[in-house]
């Protein structure tokens, strides 16, 4: 273990004086020695990579930060490839929830098709990049922290509360829960009258759409 | 693995993009914030739906999104609309409605 833990210390070093000489921006060196970290206690610690608890607290944190680059970033064609990152680490944990057809789903609609309108129209319109962020000053300010306080203190004692609540066994489901055939067998039994209702809705956004978007006629 | 930390990635993504929709002037980025916020619903969906054994959740999240795709198309021409009056996608510049 100690052997392990000087081996990845003088690696670090290494890495640290090699990039130090090779990248002189800051920024570049602190990810590229954090990353080099994080890999030197991954391999003291190698258990980790088999645990699923890792790999979801890892998609976790990818997902939020992600979350935080879309809202920050004043650039919109890089706000929405990281929502596209965001939407990926979603279909993930749709995996891991076992919701293998909503994981097949996501992707193709959500990262394929609704995301490639958000390209396309950003393309068209040729945006700059925002001048700033619309931040009250004042009272507003003081109301927005009361909230979040409250906000955050809400979240937690609900999760506080279902802390007996037993774990979930990822082994223990009947099979089929989640695919595609359970859910066509819901969606054309007792969900059917919803189902043709939403391909209403659908025909109707289409065609709301070309008339919003479209030029004068004569 | 807990649902509890699937609850918490959902309320955390929420409040992300709750927080977006109020603090962008950009229209198109607002609508995306809208799309983090209907996910972070569709994730809080799914973590139930395996907690109760019951896929009603997974045709909840089918239909959220039907909705946001119909949502993003409206929206999305919305945008160009303003965009063909008055150049800008801002929302501070177009307030002709606001009280």
């Amino acid at each position: 273990m100690t052997i392990h833990l000087l081996l990845g210390l003088v690696l670090i070093l290494f890495v640290f004086a090699a990039v130090r000489a090779l990248a002189p921006s800051r920024t570049l060196l602190a990810g590229t020695v954090l990353g080099i970290g994080a890999l030197a206690l991954l391999a003291v610690n190698y258990q980790a990579l088999l645990s699923p608890e890792f790999w979801a607290g890892l998609i976790g944190f990818v997902a939020i930060l992600s979350a935080l680059m879309v809202v920050i970033h004043p650039n919109p064609m890089v706000s929405i490839l990281f929502l596209i990152v965001n939407l990926f680490c979603i279909a993930l944990f749709y995996l891991i929830l076992r919701a293998e057809f909503l994981a097949v789903l996501q992707i193709i609609i959500y990262a394929g098709a609704i995301m490639v309108l958000f390209v396309f129209v950003v393309m068209l319109l040729n945006l700059k990049a925002e001048e700033g962020l619309r931040l009250g000053g004042g009272p507003q300010r003081w109301g927005a922290l009361l909230l979040a306080v409250v906000f955050v203190l809400l979240m937690f004692h609900a999760l506080h509360d279902r802390s007996d609540q037993p774990y979930v066994e990822p082994g223990a489901f009947e099979s089929g829960f989640g695919s595609a055939r359970a859910l066509g067998g819901l969606l054309f039994s007792r969900y059917l009258v919803a189902f043709e209702a939403a391909s209403l809705l659908l025909i109707a956004g289409m065609v709301g759409a070309v008339v919003v978007a479209k030029r004068k006629v004569g | 693995m807990r649902v509890e930390f699937f609850l918490l990635i959902g309320a955390l993504l929420f409040a992300i993009g709750c927080a977006g929709v109020l603090i962008r002037r950009n229209a198109i980025v607002i609508l995306m914030c809208i799309e983090l916020m209907l996910n972070a619903v569709n994730l809080t969906f799914v973590a139930f739906a395996l907690e109760n054994q019951s896929m009603t959740g997974h045709i909840f999240v089918f239909f959220v999104m039907t909705v946001a795709a119909a949502e993003a198309a409206i929206g999305l021409a919305i945008v160009i609309a303003l965009f063909r009056r008055r150049r800008t996608t801002d929302v501070e510049d177009a307030s002709l409605m606001r009280w």
